[in-house]
């Protein structure tokens, strides 16, 4: 898609959580899902795995929002092994974590993959995907109406 | 919440963590119109989109296609899928954003999205300011969605910080 739009964005820069224990967030981020974690603020800590976008994890009082899995966040692992492997973590380390809800392992087109809501209600999809999967689908372009 | 007693869990000796993701590879959200999601990606927020089955779209920024200047870099997706009811409406704090080269871009387009509000089926625009030491403006979509519009200076984007570390201590409420 080339046509003239109103902006001409230099970069898709970001996403957004909340949460409102900032270094439980932090651990559990860090320590169960292996992501890198800086916070440049008291009220924001920045998320990433490579590439120059962020999530930014928003602190905020009281409750956070309630999110459902239609709004949630992918991490892509190296392996459908290494996503059964995550989920057995998950499951076994659910308390320790403020993990709320863990749903089973699927699979579909050869991705295998199972969605998770943290301590903050917000929820993760783990799966065995990669950027060519996404490079692939652009390539081929839209589906035949 | 309180902090859960997290001892017991960290990952056994040798590693860092217990899930080694790759990437943090998208952001999953919703739509009551794809059509109208589309247009509004393509036509105002000037991101690539496809469609790669009925009823779910996928957005990244443009570029990424053979021979296009950022072809082969990593790049970040959303997916949008088509709902009939939009069950969890999203709030400001729950957003998506881009990156635009100036502030006067920000400015500028403000008054271009401003002007062609009902056109894209936008709820409310807000005016741009300074937070953080960016500047930028948010704007909701037909289902809830929010947007942020955002100039950063070179040494607040995300991979500058990335390379200054914490400056607030991660153990601070």
């Amino acid at each position: 898609m080339t046509t003239a739009s109103l902006i001409n964005p230099d970069l898709l820069s970001h996403g957004t959580l909340e949460c409102n224990d900032t270094p439980a967030t932090r651990r559990f981020l860090t320590e169960f899902l292996g992501i890198d974690v800086i916070r440049p603020l008291p009220e924001a800590q920045y998320l990433s795995k490579g590439g120059a976008w962020t999530v930014v994890c928003v602190r905020v009082e009281g409750e956070q929002k309630e999110q459902g899995p239609q709004n949630r966040f992918k991490l892509a692992v190296a392996s459908a092994a290494e996503v059964d492997a995550a989920h057995v973590a998950a499951t076994k380390h659910k308390d320790a974590y403020g993990i709320r809800r863990i749903e089973g392992v699927e699979e579909r087109n050869g991705i295998r993959s199972f969605r998770l809501q943290d301590m903050n209600k917000v929820w993760w999809e783990i799966a065995n995907l990669t950027q060519k999967h996404y490079d692939d689908a652009f390539a081929r372009g839209d589906y035949k109406h | 919440m309180n902090a859960p007693a997290m001892t017991q869990a960290k990952p056994a000796s040798g590693a860092t963590s217990h899930v080694t993701p790759t990437a943090l590879i998208s952001g999953t959200f919703v739509t009551r119109d794809i059509a109208r999601a589309r247009r509004m990606c393509e036509g105002l927020l000037g991101l690539e989109c496809v469609e790669p089955e009925k009823g779910v779209l996928l957005i990244r920024e443009r570029g990424h296609e053979a021979g296009g200047k950022l072809a082969g870099e990593p790049y970040w997706v959303l997916e949008a899928r088509e709902v009939t009811q939009v069950e969890v409406p999203q709030e400001m704090l729950n957003h998506w954003g881009v990156f635009v080269s100036s502030q006067a871009a920000v400015d500028e387009a403000f008054e271009k999205i401003s002007a062609q509000q009902k056109e894209f089926g936008l709820g409310r625009v807000q005016k741009p300011r300074f937070r953080y030491g960016s500047y930028a403006f948010y704007f909701v979509d037909g289902d809830s969605n929010w947007w942020e519009i955002e100039y950063r200076t070179p040494e607040l984007l995300y991979t500058s910080l990335r390379q200054k570390g914490d400056q607030v201590d991660p153990n601070a409420p």
